[in-house]
């Protein structure tokens, strides 16, 4: 070999084309274990590279000594230990490669061809030398890959779990409950999966409370079980799952597994269920595990493995029947604690801001007591978004005086990639100081950490049942909250926790947080319950049961909302809406759009508010970006705001793809946001699809050309690919952070880059990213068709005002009982101080992002009609009301994602009672609304037109509910009518909120006789349902929403002074009415054509039944007794009418 | 001594690592050119995307036919396979960089 060596590789030249092609012929094949063109041969040719450089080095520096010696010392050994080993006496490292690539017979080949045309020397040195290379090279990516897997190996054998390997296996096998109970850090959640997965278990399912969890937990699983590149280990989540036939380990959220038994109910699908974090106690986790309870009957043979943090263990094992707990210690390095009260000079009470002084003091003391080069991060927890920046200002002075702190907020209201830079890495001799809310107690778990401050403070959702509110308000956190915080500090090492609060406070602590089903609203899971058939949910066993009176609450709400029938049964809707994964008045919305051509927008509208608001808070304040989102602004409200923005994102994204990065961030609009509505809104269109609701749509792929879906073809296989090489990329590495770096200046910074460089702007982002693709992107165009998408979002980008006029009203109907009326004085109060009110709460006011807010004067009633000459006051055709999504309490109950409705025309269409007195020139909505109108006869009118528009709304959607779509043309005709209403209703009303006392007195009451005799009459006045007299109200219950004559101020159901002359102006019949003969009247005097077939129809069963509705009427003109139905009556009148 | 075939669970008689491994043998297949210099347990390599791609657990110590996983703790090759108790018993007869290596462990 020494004798081959001519100056060693060198001389040929290997960077020739020419040469690695000859190279490439003889060791990189087609079939090759390396191929040519591959990413392995690119490295080994850079690898080459490395090798012959190294080689020539040695070979000038160290040739001569080295070989020296090895000739000397290798001369014959002692044999001392008797058997003679015959190992080769000089070195060489190719001895130590237990590899050998055979290619003699191409090597003959290429030679004999080369011989020919010979070009550069001998090809035998360049064989050998190449060869050699490529030994190394196959001999260095085994090492690489053999010493990731001791490493891993390694790893899970030092988790603490790692000893309780048989054992847990053992009581799974053993027992159909096992509770795991481990620390932080013991390894728990990526371990017992895998334990049982090796142990012979297959179909398991391990359910996880974030969505994050299941995807970063499958990847390191899979990774874990030498599996990263199969689907033996898989997770499912709301929009994405990576599973297949061949998976064995499932993780998924608890609310997919729940819908997952909605399907299938004894869960045959599984043979494991490890429901993880139980301890955390959610709405969904605690209601799994009732359902799961009742399943161990079920099915012996099921296994259930709960993993909690060790606390409240005993409840859970309890619960199962006193199930084998088994309990692993944590992974914690000792943590110092020091208590160090807020003195009462500083502590702030609830309206002022928070006093950062305490919290600084933290900071100076640890640069005091800690030398900078000892590394080690603090994370600092306050109770909300407004605490955060209030501390994070106060910090951020400190740190640019002392150059030793970056500091960063951390909220779930930040741009995911705000959030993402606490994960950075700070510059030496600098710490991170990272801001943050609970989130980091649980949810985002951030490596470094040596200090952790506690507040002690947190901000939790309760519901107030009363008020029909959310509240946001701080509590002091459990003792349970508190060691989790504490614990984050000795993750890696030794650390320090300083509690802002003394130790009897800690004493004084709840042991355990207050779960989540005693704190929440119980609508959806009530709904969920039943469609499951669970019975009645005060009976079923929860582990920690809610209050009865709380599921009470739900169970009316869902009545109002037509969910539930009188005897709390699902109605169609109702197991309609409990199948979408939303809350019960967006579902509604949904199911009432696909009555109408408005699906589209309304798919969008309803996706938009069911995930965060895309438009960051932070950018609020920046003026370029409100510049650049005012056309998008709606003042019809909130949802069309949202319907804009995504209108416009589409549009962006047919156009210039990936530009739409920058599109939003000149906006301030997290796109991550954008994207889930996409998602979103084509799961509500499958949903509504898979029930009929929507008819299948002629796909546009029929009329594609056919070189067109080649070209969508070759573009999908290129996206796929994309999406391949991003998904095999280890996690990106991580950045070092700047100092002054973090603040919340991120979103917009970069707004004013123009935007017409949309070309450039994108190869520059591509390199800010480090070569990055925008996986969102590929993810995007992979699960959506962008034109399609565009031509949708441009039909309604376009709605007419009679269209966007519906739309409000199916808003409305859907948020319904969610509105709010404007306070009186409101048009002479400053714009910050708009009041509101709510039929259960008293003075709310607009959230700073809605659109109201800043434009409050659209929801006054006009200037010019307020003034108007002999108008009363107060009376108006323009009141307006607001209906709402969210009702919440923070430091003021705020009202947001609003649109605004005209209010009587609003009420008398969507509310569930009204009430009227004699004339219906008063009417009080839900009892809490009066509605009172001078012109009588426009009364009746409007309110005779609603009753009809109802009663046929309901008809056409009980029609589609059940399946028979209604005629598109009736639909149609509905729409027209009900646009009309909204919009050419001019009447003059007055619009006040009942004080209490109104409140009090507001019924009649049932009255002996005299309302009875109505009865008939209402009853051909809506065929098939019942009027009765109202057995609580008085008066006569018309239908399920309308009583007439029930309020207090009424007069005698038939008293003649009622009777006023009218001319119908369908057959102009002209006669004294009273107003319940008029529109009965009217309910029955159509114009000819206008009465459709299946009307008639369904009058016939009244007119059959003729006997119980027909009363002896004597006629005063032809002076004969007759029994007749009221119609009949007036028919017999009209007669005379006409012959006169 | 085409080996070949196999299947089931390596362990390495001396650090304990145990991972299923697929083939037996010196011939791991659709490996074309490539050969392997002693009988080894082999899987798919689990950090390449590749499905050809093959990695090396170990094999038996040429001495003491101990079953053995290639880490550097554990075993050497020099032209064949050595479990590191063979080789400190026999230290004197391996050459001088082999030696130096292992006195480093130590
Ligand atoms: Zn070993
Ligand atoms: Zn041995």
């Amino acid at each position: 070999m020494a004798s081959d060596r001519r100056g060693g590789g060198r001389c040929w030249e290997w960077d020739s084309p020419h040469c690695r092609a000859q190279m490439d012929e003889i060791f990189f094949r087609p079939h090759d274990y390396i191929q040519a063109g591959s990413g392995e041969h690119k490295d080994f040719w850079a690898f080459f590279e490395r090798f012959q450089r190294f080689k020539a080095k040695k070979e000038m520096s160290g040739s001569k000594d080295s070989k020296g010696r090895a000739s000397s010392e290798g001369k014959p050994p002692k044999k001392a230990g008797g058997v003679d080993l015959g190992l080769p006496k000089e070195y060489d490292a190719r001895y130590r490669i237990n590899i050998s690539v055979y290619t003699k017979d191409v090597e003959e080949k290429v030679l004999s061809s080369k011989h020919g045309h010979a070009t550069s020397g001998s090809g035998k040195q360049e064989i050998a030398d190449c060869r050699l290379a490529l030994l190394h090279f196959l001999d260095f990516s085994q090492k690489q890959s053999f010493s990731k897997l001791a490493k891993l190996r390694r790893e899970q054998k030092s988790l603490p779990i790692f000893q309780y390997r048989d054992k847990i296996v053992n009581l799974v096998k053993g027992h159909p409950v096992v509770v795991v109970a481990g620390d932080t850090g013991c390894g728990k959640s990526t371990q017992v999966p895998q334990y049982l997965l090796n142990s012979g278990f297959t179909n398991i399912a391990c359910t996880q409370p974030r969505r994050i969890a299941c995807i970063s937990l499958a990847k390191r699983v899979s990774f874990e079980s030498l599996n990263q590149y199969g689907s033996k280990v898989g997770y499912q989540i709301r929009f994405e799952t990576t599973r297949t036939l061949a998976t064995k380990l499932l993780f998924l959220t608890e609310g997919l597994l729940l819908r997952q038994i909605q399907q299938d109910h004894s869960l045959g699908q599984y043979q494991v269920l490890i429901v993880d974090e139980v301890h955390e106690r959610h709405l969904h986790c605690d209601f799994l595990l009732g359902v799961l309870r009742s399943l161990t009957g079920l099915r012996p043979d099921l296994r259930l493995v709960l993993m909690s943090a060790t606390i409240n263990i005993k409840l859970f094992s309890e619960y199962f029947n006193n199930a084998p707990v088994l309990q692993v210690p944590g992974r914690l390095f000792p943590i110092q604690v020091i208590y160090q009260p807020i003195p009462a000079e500083e502590q702030s009470s609830k309206s002022e801001k928070l006093d950062p002084r305490p919290y600084l003091r933290v900071l100076q003391g640890i640069d005091q007591r800690y030398p900078a080069e000892e590394r080690g991060d603090l994370l600092l927890f306050l109770s909300g978004v407004a605490e955060i920046s209030t501390v994070l200002d106060a910090c951020q002075i400190y740190a640019t005086h002392t150059n030793r702190w970056i500091v960063l907020p951390l909220h779930s209201t930040l741009s995911l990639a705000q959030q993402d830079k606490v994960f950075d890495i700070p510059p030496p001799g600098v710490r991170k100081c990272i801001i943050c809310t609970n989130i980091a107690e649980t949810s985002v778990t951030i490596d470094g950490v040596r200090f952790v401050v506690d507040s002690g403070k947190v901000k939790e959702m309760s519901f107030d049942p009363k008020a029909k509110m959310q509240r946001l308000q701080e509590f002091w956190i459990s003792r349970a909250s508190s060691e989790q915080r504490k614990g984050r500090a000795g993750r890696t090492g030794p650390g320090v926790c300083y509690r802002l609060y003394s130790e009897s406070d800690y004493d004084a602590f709840a042991p355990y947080p207050v779960p989540e089903i005693h704190r929440v609203a119980l609508d959806s899971l009530v709904l969920q319950m039943k469609s499951m058939g669970l019975g009645d949910p005060r009976s079923f066993v929860f582990i920690d049961p809610p209050p009865a009176a709380s599921i009470q609450t739900a169970v009316t709400y869902l009545k109002e909302q037509g969910a539930l029938d009188a005897r709390a049964e699902l109605t169609p809707i109702g197991t309609l809406l409990a199948q979408l994964p939303v809350d019960v008045v967006i579902g509604k919305m949904l199911v009432l759009g696909s009555l109408f051509n408005l699906v589209e927008p309304v798919l969008t509208v309803a996706a938009a508010l069911s995930v965060q608001s895309p438009f960051l808070r932070s950018a609020q304040h920046n003026p370029d970006c409100t510049t650049a989102r005012q056309p998008l602004q709606s003042n019809q409200g909130d949802p069309f705001t949202l319907l804009n923005t995504f209108n416009a994102w589409v549009q962006v994204k047919g156009e210039r793809g990936g530009g739409s990065r920058k599109w939003c961030r000149r906006r301030g609009l997290e796109e991550q946001r954008l994207y889930e509505m996409t998602n979103l809104r084509r799961q509500f269109k499958e949903l509504l699809r898979s029930h009929e609701l929507l008819e299948d749509e002629a796909t546009s792929a029929t009329t594609e050309q056919r070189s067109q879906r080649r070209d969508r073809l070759t573009e999908r296989r290129r996206l796929h690919q994309l999406k391949r090489q991003h998904d095999l990329q280890e996690g990106g590495r991580r950045k070092v952070l700047k100092l002054g770096e973090g603040g919340e200046d991120l979103a917009g910074s970069s707004g004013s880059e123009e935007e017409s460089s949309a070309g450039r702007g994108k190869k520059k982002e591509k390199d800010g990213a480090g070569e990055s693709v925008d996986i969102q992107e590929v993810k995007f165009k992979l699960r959506h068709n962008v034109h399609e998408l565009q031509e949708v979002a441009n039909a309604s980008q376009d709605l007419s005002s009679r269209q966007q006029c519906l739309l409000k009203l199916l808003l409305c109907r859907g948020l319904y009982p969610q509105l709010a009326a404007p306070d009186e004085h409101n048009a002479t109060r400053k714009e910050s101080e708009q009041i509101f009110h709510t039929r259960n709460k008293q003075g709310v006011v607009i959230h700073p992002t809605s659109v109201f807010a800043s434009d409050p004067e659209v929801l006054h009633v006009p200037e010019l009609e307020r003034s108007e000459f002999g108008a009363e006051k107060g009376q108006s055709s323009r009141h307006q009301l607001l209906a709402f999504v969210t009702l919440l309490e923070t430091n003021k109950p705020y009202v947001s994602n609003c649109v605004r409705v005209p209010a009587l025309q609003a009420l008398l269409l969507v509310a569930n009672s009204v009430d009227s007195n004699a004339d219906c020139t008063r009417m009080v909505v839900d009892g809490w609304l009066e509605l009172c109108l001078s012109d009588g006869d426009g009364a009746l009118r409007i309110l005779s037109s609603a009753l009809t528009l109802r009663g046929e709304w309901e008809r056409l959607l009980q029609a589609q509910l059940s399946k028979h779509r209604a005629p598109r043309r009736e639909l149609e005709k509905l729409g027209e009518n009900l646009v009309r209403y909204l919009l050419y209703t001019e009447v003059s009303y007055s619009l006040c909120r009942l004080t209490a006392l109104q409140t009090q007195n507001l019924y009649i009451g049932p009255q002996p006789d005299s309302a009875l005799e109505g009865a008939p009459i209402l009853n051909s006045l809506f065929p098939g349902v019942k009027a009765e007299p109202d057995q609580v109200k008085g008066g006569l219950r018309v239908t399920s929403f309308f009583t007439y004559n029930c309020l207090s101020d009424s007069k005698d159901l038939y008293s003649e002074c009622l009777r006023t002359f009218w001319t119908c102006p369908h057959c102009d019949l002209h006669m004294p009415f009273t107003p319940l003969e008029r529109m009965h009247h009217e309910a029955t005097c159509r114009p000819g054509g206008e009465k459709q077939e299946d009307e008639l129809e369904s009058e016939k069963p009244v007119s059959s039944s003729t006997s119980s509705l027909a009363r002896v009427y004597h006629c005063d003109l032809c002076g004969k007794d007759l029994t007749l139905t009221s119609t009949e009556i007036l028919k017999h009148k009209r007669q005379h009418a006409v012959q006169q | 001594m085409e080996g070949g075939g196999g299947g089931g669970e390596f362990s390495c008689r001396l650090c304990g690592l145990s991972t299923p491994f697929s083939y037996f043998g010196q011939k791991p297949p659709n490996t074309r050119a490539v050969v392997l210099l002693e009988e080894s347990y082999v899987m798919k390599d689990p950090f390449s995307p590749d499905k050809e791609k093959f990695l090396v657990l170990g094999s038996s110590c040429s001495l003491c036919a101990k079953s053995v996983c290639v880490g550097t703790d554990c075993s050497l090759f020099y032209t064949r396979r050595f479990c590191l108790p063979c080789v400190k018993e026999r230290l004197d007869q391996f050459p001088q960089q082999i030696q130096a290596e292992v006195a480093k462990k130590k």
